[in-house]
């Protein structure tokens, strides 16, 4: 470590790092762009300028490694001035059309602009225009506006040094400098949409966000992406009951800054839903539906009594539950206490499908591999799930017995109607049908819906809280987005409910309570607390080009500069 | 080298046109032949990376090629172990890699301040107009010569200068312009 002094606040920083982090680390907010702490440094936008003592000229602050010693005045009239001079130059070109731009609210060119900037513009010249290059796909998920590219190079690093792809490049130079890729190649990387989270204007934006909603009415909420077993950090982006987008949240020990588009665009998934009502069987209705199943809408009282009945009739062997790695671990535990202990069913379990490889680029994650951290299961909670005493199926357990045809359960209770892509194919859903009795929990409407007996409306991911085990062991915390619509109850509350009735539970236990409770018996969940900050991580960021600002000390903003000490300006 | 005759103007070497920055396509794949490949060979042991060894083997392309197009940014990069996006970066920072087929001769008139005093416009322009009417950057159709205008060669004593090809011609007058031409066989 090295002591250095920022605007005269003596701070301790590691000793390699740079004069842009020693301000940051002082909580003087120094403007850059640039700037990123995982790519390497290239002192590219010169937007970090700084003085600092003995020498002569301005410096670009992320450029400067920390001496003992140093004093660095990053709120100084020289420093203004020359940030001022790269903002009027960064904007000489760019076009003065935020309202048309969707990355304004959270484009660090505005936010810099408008805390350091001129308030006028001395130029009227027309701006840069690239025909052909401006509102371009550039790949699956990318699209490229190359009048608004301020050349930060930051998309370019990343798929150099994160992605380790390579896609992009600089072309022509000086004022045509452009970011694009090689003709026949596109930007089409595991992770490419992150390319366009780093870059710090709009020059860069996913198809799939752009101009869907102004961000700054959308809600961040915490949380954690559904797609693998990884569990990257996630904010949801969401406002109005629909969810509008998946950022990553920053968790140096898990996703770093990152996460794959396969997770990310699983973000439209969590919208819709077909149910809003329990439906039962109805036997009036029987004889007008062809399949000889008619079904009514009802309230919960019936369904959840319907249900508790069938359990009461059934031998208990010859009931199955079926858990989640989609549900939470307080989910799943909830349903091994109730159909374990309460119901006496040894079969209780869970079935998650394998993926295709995900990859995080982590380098210092516990158990990274290669420099990346590795799922292979495709979905987020298979270790809670697990931990919380539902067993992974097997061929010889009750799922598989049921599916050989060798067992024939009297009642199946599916917590979770998604819990395998199989349950869109009709030969898996025929097998599990051959139950007496099905009850399903279920979002959306699928073949397996299509069939249940009862089916319990839930409110997914978005309407819940509660928490995963993700592939290192880490227990995760994702929380309420929104409430769904009234009648529809979380997963936990439905087992709460149902476990009430056979007099195990309470209905007025918290997410919270569960997971206290699971805490004191399940080994991995051993001595931890629902608030605990690593469980917590860290808050959704307010722009995914500066996600690594939640992780600096308050700061001072540069247009705070009167209010520093005088020692400051000065001396 | 091959012949601009039915290349389009748009396409031709000289400047980019505005929109079109993307590598052209030469329609088939592309490789060095063996001695080149041994030049290639002996380069790298010349420098400390291959990355390093970029430039001399673009030239090495553009020699054996004509060129740079898609095709050759693949094959260099493959060569290298670099990414074609970056490749293609290096070759657009250059305006001495050709983007396009150019013409046997490539007649690079200089227009920079000493050839400028000594009527270079008037050279290049007397020479366009010899040639065909021929525009910046345009082939004649019998893809002999392309024209194009260059920043300061380095011989402004010998002004207006002209380099055809690699080689430096001195004092390009409207009154020897018909031998120059004439010795370009
Ligand atoms: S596209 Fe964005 S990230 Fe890339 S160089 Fe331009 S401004 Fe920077
Ligand atoms: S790696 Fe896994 S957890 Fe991370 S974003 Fe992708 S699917 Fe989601
Ligand atoms: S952030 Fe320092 S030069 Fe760009
Ligand atoms: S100005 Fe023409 S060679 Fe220097």
């Amino acid at each position: 470590m090295v002591k250095v002094t920022v605007d005269g606040t003596a701070v301790e920083v590691p000793d390699n790092a740079n004069a842009l982090e020693a301000c940051r680390a002082a909580g003087v907010d120094v403007p850059h762009f640039c700037y990123h702490p995982r790519f390497s440094i290239v002192g590219q936008c010169r937007m970090c300028m700084v003085e600092i003592d003995g020498a002569p000229k301005v410096q670009a602050s992320c450029t400067v490694p920390v001496r003992g010693g140093m004093v660095i005045r990053a709120s100084s009239e020289k420093a203004l001035a020359a940030r001022n001079a790269t903002m009027e130059f960064l904007l000489i070109n760019h076009p003065l059309d935020c309202p048309i731009c969707d990355q304004a609210g959270e484009c660090q060119l505005q936010d810099n602009a408008v805390a350091g900037g001129l308030p006028v513009s001395r130029t009227s010249e027309p701006r840069r225009q690239f025909p052909g290059y401006d509102r371009t796909d550039i790949g699956p998920h990318v699209i490229a506006d190359m009048t608004r590219c301020i050349q930060c190079t930051r998309c370019i690093r990343f798929c150099n040094e994160i992605a380790g792809t390579g896609e992009l490049t600089f072309i022509e130079r000086g004022g045509h400098t452009m970011v694009w890729t090689h003709e026949g190649h596109q930007l089409d990387n595991e992770w490419s949409a992150c390319a366009a989270d780093v870059c710090p204007v709009g020059a860069l934006t996913t198809k799939e966000f752009r101009f869907r909603k102004r961000v700054w009415w959308l809600k961040k909420t915490a949380s954690v992406c559904p797609g693998c077993e990884i569990g990257c950090n996630i904010s949801i982006e969401h406002r109005e009951q629909v969810v509008h987008r998946f950022l990553p949240r920053v968790n140096l020990g898990v996703n770093d800054f990152w996460m794959c588009d396969h997770g990310r665009f699983l973000a439209e998934s969590l919208n819709g839903r077909d149910f809003l009502k329990p439906v039962v069987p109805d036997d009036f209705l029987k004889a007008s539906e062809p399949d000889g199943r008619g079904r009514r809408e009802t309230n919960w009282g019936e369904a959840l009594g319907l249900v508790h009945e069938k359990l009461t009739a059934a031998k208990p062997a010859a009931v199955l539950a079926i858990g989640s790695a989609n549900l939470s671990t307080e989910e799943n535990w909830l349903l091994a206490e109730l159909f374990g202990k309460t119901v006496g069913t040894p079969n209780v379990e869970f079935d998650a499908d394998q993926g295709p490889l995900r990859r995080i680029r982590n380098p210092k994650a516990i158990g990274a591999d290669g420099g990346f951290l590795k799922g292979t299961v495709a979905a987020p909670n298979a270790r809670g799930a697990e931990a919380a005493g539902v067993r992974k199926a097997s061929g010889e357990s009750a799922l598989g017995r049921l599916l050989t045809g060798s067992l024939v359960p009297d009642v199946l209770y599916v917590a979770d109607a998604a819990f395998s892509a199989r349950t869109a194919d009709p030969a898996f859903v025929a097998k599990l049908r051959k139950a007496k009795f099905l009850v399903v929990h279920a979002r959306t409407r699928s073949a397996l819906t299509d069939v249940a007996d009862v089916v319990l409306p839930v409110s997914g991911l978005t309407g819940k809280d509660g928490s995963f085990l993700n592939v290192q062991g880490r227990v995760q915390r994702f929380d309420v987005a929104f409430v769904p619509p009234p009648i529809v109850k979380t997963d936990l509350e439905v087992l709460l409910h149902l476990g009430q009735r056979f007099g195990v539970f309470e209905t007025r236990w918290t997410t919270a309570d569960v997971f206290g409770k699971l805490a004191a018996t399940v080994p991995a969940y051993g001595g931890l607390a629902w608030d605990a900050p690593a469980v917590v991580g860290l808050p959704p960021s307010v722009s995914p080009a500066a996600s690594y600002d939640v992780l600096r000390p308050p700061r001072t903003s540069v247009d705070d500069t009167d209010k520093l000490p005088a020692a400051a300006g000065k001396a | 080298m091959s012949g601009g005759a039915g290349t389009p103007v748009s396409e031709q070497a000289g400047l980019p046109r505005e929109g079109e920055h993307g590598a052209l396509s030469a329609g088939k794949a592309v490789s060095f032949s063996p001695k080149a490949l041994a030049r290639f060979e002996k380069l790298l042991t010349r420098y400390p990376t291959k990355q390093a060894a970029l430039l001399p083997t673009l030239w090495i392309a553009q020699e054996e090629l004509g060129w740079i197009s898609r095709e050759a940014v693949d094959y260099v990069a493959s060569l290298l172990g670099l990414s074609p996006a970056f490749v293609w970066g290096v070759t657009t920072f250059y305006t001495m890699y050709n983007r396009a087929p150019v013409g046997k001769h490539l007649i690079q008139f200089c227009t920079s301040i000493s050839c400028h005093l000594a009527g270079a416009e008037e050279v290049f322009a007397e020479c366009r107009k010899r040639l065909g009417d021929l525009k910046p950057g345009e082939t004649t159709a019998d893809g002999r010569f392309t024209v194009i205008e260059v920043e300061c060669l380095a011989q402004c004593d010998k002004a207006p200068a002209v380099m055809v090809n690699d080689d430096d011609c001195a004092i390009i007058t409207k009154e020897n312009l018909e031998q120059f031409l004439g010795g370009l066989k």
